[in-house]
């Protein structure tokens, strides 16, 4: 199977959710009309990302009224997106939603909420507890939540459930001004590879741009593809939204080739761990 | 540890904050910039940065001498305003300086600095009010660190682009971006008595003082460790009680909290706040 998916490196604006609803009609608009199959924004997209104590005004859920012209567009293309979910323990979590066929599939709630440095998420929101590992039209899919994908342990189990595309919604901060790439860039390189050399996954990795006070968010959204490396790489600090392809026979091929999945034995890690947790 | 360490690749920062300039502002609702501009390098690449960002249309930068600012200040300024082709303005801060300081006899060089300081920065405020303008501040790395500078003077701004460079950094941007010469390699000097240079009064030179901040606060070393990486432990020692003793310049004043929400405690928005 062959589809094409979108990757949205957009700037919201932080806290204005009624603007960053219509960017988000328009951006699915102009990702539909180029033939897209699948349209990927960045983390907590529909809300802006340093909101502090607005979290409480931007929560919603998934199927509010708000949300209805995007989940309307996904009767024609399926939809991943940012938003801070107002959960059913009133606990407000910074959720990426899956919509397709006009209904909420999917809502993945950030599992690791970077709190050190300049990162504050734990003071505002709840921390998600579960991988997302669900099936779509386009196979199995995983979703993780910016610092989520650095967390390879998480990424590798998902693998192990069978993901084969893993989306990457991201609001991650320039830093490392020092190389001919920044060093978060660097890093983002690296968790990308791992995934698709090592686990065989398509990656769709997008990252937004823009500044919320100080920090600015680089974007370099990127497809990673286990046969052909990264195939979509977008511009530094730029808004543009561009086009990846996803052939999904590259996965048994590169499985084939780099048969890391075939040699995998889970009963050594489980082993490992019971036998730790008994010493 | 080799000079390296401090190097930036030029183009990503310029780039970077240009658009910080360009959004900073945009979000608060302004497209007007206003700069102090002294003849100094800060200013310079401030200036240069905000005009690429904004356009020179949108740039407002006064020179404001006092009757002890040195020639070279002038010119320097007057060789920013040409090379980033906007109109000289100048507005002599004298008459509203000795009008005070005529009324306070035996006032110390440091209380004088600070006053002209603090008469720049309500200058230029309220020419930003004028020019309907948020005032574009040229602090950087090394100084915020080590505290020299001026609270409420120098320091009062909307935004802090170069905030982030140390000395050395802002030097080595406004190289990359053509900035003229003499601008560049002239002493830094806060320029607030005759002959007073910065690397005089804070004692060390910035190529010094920036690696031992690079070590001390980007690197989180120890000053036993700095001292290991060649660095005089009684320097390092100083530095480090520089930066204590300037912390409180860099936050806002503690709130003696009383309420359930208190402004800076937990009545938590981000400066761009949009409701």
């Amino acid at each position: 199977m062959t589809y094409t998916v979108a990757l949205a490196q957009v700037n919201p604006a932080c806290g204005d959710l009624e603007y960053n609803v219509k960017m988000h009609v328009a951006q699915t608009e102009q990702a539909c009309e180029a033939g897209a199959d699948l349209i990927v924004f960045p983390e907590l997209s529909l809300s802006g990302y340093l909101l502090k104590d607005q979290t409480l005004d931007v929560m919603r859920r998934a199927d509010c009224p708000e949300f209805a012209g995007l989940r309307e567009l996904s009767r024609h293309i399926a939809i991943c997106a940012g938003f801070v979910e107002e959960g059913e323990d009133g606990i407000p979590y910074n959720s990426a939603f899956f919509m397709d066929a006009g209904e909420v599939c999917h809502v993945h709630r950030k599992m690791y909420l970077p709190t050190h440095g300049m990162f504050e998420e734990l003071k505002f929101l709840g921390r998600g507890k579960e991988l997302s590992v669900f099936d779509t039209r386009f196979g199995r899919t995983g979703i993780v939540i910016c610092r989520d994908l650095f967390h390879p342990l998480e990424v590798s189990t998902m693998a192990a459930l069978g993901v084969e595309l893993l989306l990457a919604p991201s609001a991650m901060p320039a830093r490392g001004f020092g190389g001919e790439e920044l060093a978060i860039e660097q890093t983002v390189s690296l968790a990308l590879g791992s995934a698709s050399t090592f686990l065989g996954m398509f990656v769709v990795y997008v990252n937004r741009v823009g500044f919320d006070d100080g920090l600015g968010f680089y974007g370099g959204s990127a497809l990673s593809d286990p046969v052909g490396g990264i195939t979509v790489s977008a511009p530094r600090f730029e808004a543009v939204q561009l086009l990846g392809t996803i052939d999904t026979s590259h996965i048994a091929r590169h499985r084939y080739q780099l048969p890391i999945r075939r040699e995998e034995d889970l009963a050594i890690v489980r082993h490992a761990l019971e036998t730790r947790r008994n010493s | 540890m080799t000079p390296d360490t401090l190097a930036l690749n030029n183009e990503f920062v310029y780039d970077y904050l240009k658009r910080f300039v360009q959004e900073e502002l945009h979000t608060s609702g302004f497209t007007e910039a206003c700069i102090a501009l002294s003849g100094g390098l800060d200013s310079a690449l401030v200036l240069k940065l905000a005009v690429d960002a904004l356009g020179a249309d949108h740039v407002h930068a006064i020179f404001l001498p006092y009757k002890a600012s040195s020639a070279e200040s002038k010119r320097d300024a007057h060789t920013m305003f040409e090379f980033c082709g906007i109109p000289w303005q100048e507005l002599d801060i004298s008459g509203m300086a000795d009008a005070y300081l005529a009324l306070q006899p035996g006032i110390d060089r440091l209380r004088t600095g600070n006053l002209l300081a603090r008469l720049r920065m309500a200058v230029i405020f309220d020419q930003s009010k004028k020019e309907n303008a948020l005032v574009v501040g040229t602090s950087n790395k090394s100084e915020l660190l080590v505290g020299y500078s001026t609270w409420y003077g120098d320091m009062a701004c909307a935004l802090m682009p170069i905030g982030d460079l140390y000395k050395t950094q802002v030097r080595s941007l406004a190289r990359h971006l053509g900035l003229p010469q003499q601008v560049i390699a002239k002493l830094p000097s806060a320029d607030l008595w005759t002959g007073q240079t910065d690397e005089g009064e804070i004692g060390v030179s910035y190529e010094t003082l920036d690696q031992v901040l690079f070590l001390l606060v980007d690197q989180r070393c120890s000053s036993a460790e700095v001292n290991s990486e060649g660095f005089e432990l009684d320097l390092v020692q100083r530095v480090e009680r520089k930066i204590l003793t300037s912390q409180f310049k860099r936050v806002p004043p503690p709130i003696a909290k009383l309420s359930q929400r208190t402004v800076g405690i937990d009545f938590l928005y981000p400066r761009d706040w949009r409701k």
